[in-house]
């Protein structure tokens, strides 16, 4: 379960990232320096043996030489020897030999880490062995066995155990062999490694925890985030994430998810308002029902009065069924189901019914109907088109002033069809315009009740036109007029 | 009991008209906010009914005007009913609260309580001497009898009942027993007093000549 958490993942593979690149380095630096550590172990014996045995004072630690003496090359080959100064007289180099490892084993004696040598003659019997040296050492096969390295010259260099071995071939098929302990080194070398390991680890750790802080810092705009979702999965839509750095990639990921929430909030409050909204407006028809009911049920009533009650009942049952009507629509239109004709009619044809439907209306209110409407093609739904339009007539001769005028033109530009509704009646103030289309919003929150309106006329309006992929716009002029606009695809383009 | 309705719903107004009259109160109307206002400013109303959505100024709007010059007591009727709007509308100087759809008779016992709560008579029942007016079920008691009275005359004898020890003048009974449309003539309230004195006993209710009535408080 934790293990499934990115910060858990991140500091796993960021662990073992870092143990696989400090484990190599670690190796490969134990590597070398025992590499460089033999190397010059090697060449240390290499030294002690050609200063023991070239003239001068053998085997002197630091390689000072003494007053020189007659002795043969020691680094020439065995079958060079045969040309050497003691060519013919092998006792006499053999008893020279016996000097010269006395002489250094004597140098040697006392000392810690002491070096040891050891001469062969060629039949493999034992020459002369310094006193430091170690019992049984064997003699290295002239060819070489295995881990014994011979080099061109024919110098064999080898390990046995704790002791580190260099040996040479003489004339006569001699062979002179120094040697040392390697425990001192080995020993260093295991600090080395210790160290190494020691490092490596306090290393790790610091990784392990920077990398721990890294991960916990970029993991925290996600636990933001993270918090503030289940806030508002809660309930709470008012909640937002905080995020100050806007660039980052979180960042913008919480601008994102903010705009989302700020979304939703708005649908959601919408949602709200529309629900309280219209049970608001079904309570007062049901408050006139029961309060006439009541009224009339509480003693006995003439056949006069009982009408009156039904009458004023019926009434706001009227009023009932008709905001009910508009609520289906609405919601047919919000969830798509209201499939609009794709069909091809005449919006000037369409207009000038409307117009004759509303003309009665427009009489008793004294308001005359102007229309500037010539043929203009027109695709999509007539019948919705027409409920539109006579929604629009009817608002425009409602709030429109005594005597006023209702004028009605239409239009066909660049593939659109304009249908214009310009009234002059008291107009619609600025700080209410850009609501008119919202459900239930009125301008004069009684007045529109008394004349019968739901409050959802322009919604539908609204959400007909835009279903036509079309717009509505409004422009208005307190005390002047208004003028609707409604924008619809002429299906010519 | 004289109480003024402000409701901008003509079905709904009628309706409520009709009950309070005949539940024996005296009712006047208004339909718009302005309307309201004047007559709560002119009027000695013992309740005052008021819608919140209101044509014109609202019944917040009212009723604050209202509370600078008078403390009626305001019942109000709205179809808001969050918490928010309740809150708003007693903080604003209304003394209870209605929500629609509202049966009649809650709105009626609501009044009654408004109207005893402000006359400070916190029980609903009243003992003068061995008359017992019981104002939730609006009937009257003499000496365990039940009388029965007219919504007239039990307007009347409440009115003085809650104001009892003071003097009640002819004016005062003419604005709070009769509505505006009533065109009652003067003698008429001397006949509902003459019907009480004959149902409840002749020195039930004292005359002061020239000013008006009382019942003396120490019946």
């Amino acid at each position: 379960m934790i293990f499934k958490s990115i910060r858990w993942l991140l500091q796993a593979w960021h662990s073992l990232i870092l143990v696989v690149v400090l484990t190599g380095f670690g190796v490969t630096a134990y590597q070398v320096a025992r590499g460089n550590q033999l190397r010059r172990i090697d060449q240390e014996l290499q030294q002690r043996l050609i200063t023991a045995f070239r003239p001068g004072p053998p085997a002197d630690p630091h390689g000072h030489g003494g007053p020189p003496r007659e002795r043969p090359p020691p680094d020439r080959s065995p079958n060079e020897g045969k040309e050497g100064k003691h060519d013919h007289d092998p006792s006499g180099w053999r008893a020279h030999m016996r000097e010269v490892i006395a002489h250094a084993g004597a140098l040697e004696a006392g000392q810690t880490n002491a070096f040891y040598y050891v001469v062969w003659q060629q039949d493999g019997s034992l020459l002369a062995s310094s006193p430091g040296a170690p019992k049984d050492v064997p003699m290295p096969a002239e060819t070489g066995r295995e881990h014994e390295p011979v080099d061109r010259s024919g110098a064999i260099t080898r390990t046995r155990g704790e002791l580190r071995e260099f040996c040479l071939c003489f004339p006569f098929g001699d062979r002179a062999l120094v040697g040392r302990s390697m425990a001192p080194d080995l020993a260093a070398m295991h600090r080395l490694a210790l160290w190494l390991f020691t490092a490596g680890a306090s290393v790790l750790a610091f990784g392990m925890a920077g990398g721990w802080w890294v991960a916990t810092r970029a993991i925290r705009p996600i636990e933001a985030i993270s918090a503030t979702a289940v806030k508002i999965a809660g309930g709470d839509l008012a909640q937002r994430i905080n995020a100050s750095d806007t660039e980052s990639e979180l960042g913008r990921l919480a601008g994102v998810l903010n705009s989302t929430f700020a979304r939703l909030e708005g649908a959601f409050t919408h949602q709200v308002r529309f629900t309280a909204d219209a049970s608001h407006e079904l309570r007062t028809p049901v408050s006139v029902i029961l309060s006439q009911t009541q009224t009339a049920l509480s003693r006995e009533r003439s056949a006069a009065e009982y009408r009156e009650t039904l009458q004023a009942c019926q009434r706001a049952a009227q009023r009932m069924r008709k905001l009910i009507e508009s609520l289906l629509e609405l919601a047919r239109l919000d969830a798509g189901q209201e499939r609009m004709k794709q069909e091809r009619f005449d919006l000037s044809r369409v207009a000038r019914e409307c117009v004759e439907l509303v003309r009665p209306l427009a009489a008793e209110r004294g308001v005359e109907m102007r229309c500037d409407l010539t043929g203009v093609e027109c695709l999509g739904d007539a019948e919705r088109v027409s409920q539109v339009v006579t929604n629009l007539l009817s608002n425009a001769i409602h709030f429109n002033r005594e005597r006023g005028e209702v004028r009605v033109t239409a239009r066909s530009e660049n593939g659109t069809a304009f249908l214009t509704i310009a009234d002059t009646g008291v107009g619609i103030p600025p700080e209410d315009l850009p609501h008119i289309f919202e459900r239930f919003y009125r301008v004069d929150k009684s007045r529109s009740r008394i004349q019968g309106k739901t409050g959802l006329g322009l919604a539908i309006c609204k959400a007909i036109v835009e279903a036509h992929s079309g717009a509505i716009e409004v422009t208005s002029q307190p005390g002047v007029g208004s003028t609707f606009e409604v924008r619809l695809p002429s299906g010519s383009a | 009991m004289r109480v003024l309705i402000v409701e901008d719903e003509p079905d709904l107004l009628g309706s409520l008209l009709q009950a309070l009259r005949e539940d024996g109160y005296a009712a006047d109307s208004a339909e718009d906010g302005e309307e309201g206002l004047y007559k709560a400013e002119s009027y000695e109303y013992d309740a005052i009914l008021l819608d919140v959505m209101l044509p014109g100024i609202d019944g917040w709007e009212v009723l604050s005007k209202l509370r600078k010059t008078k403390k009626t007591p305001v019942l109000i009727l709205t179809a808001r009913d969050a918490v928010r709007d309740r809150v708003k509308g007693l903080d604003t100087g209304a003394d209870d609260y209605v929500v629609k759809p509202f049966d009649i008779d809650e709105v009626l016992a609501r009044l009654r309580a408004l109207i005893r709560r402000s006359a400070s008579e916190a029980q609903p029942r009243l003992a003068i001497g061995e008359v017992l007016i019981d104002m939730a079920a609006r009937t009257v008691t003499l000496r365990g009898e039940v009388v029965t009275l007219t919504a007239r005359e039990y307007g009347l004898l409440e009115f003085l009942a809650l104001h009892r020890g003071k003097l009640v003048t002819r004016t005062m009974l003419y604005e709070h027993l009769f509505d505006e449309n009533d065109n009652t003539l003067s003698n008429l309230l001397d006949v509902h007093v003459s019907n009480l004195r004959k149902k409840l006993g002749h020195d039930f209710i004292t005359t002061r000549r020239g000013h008006g009535y009382s019942i003396d408080p120490a019946l």
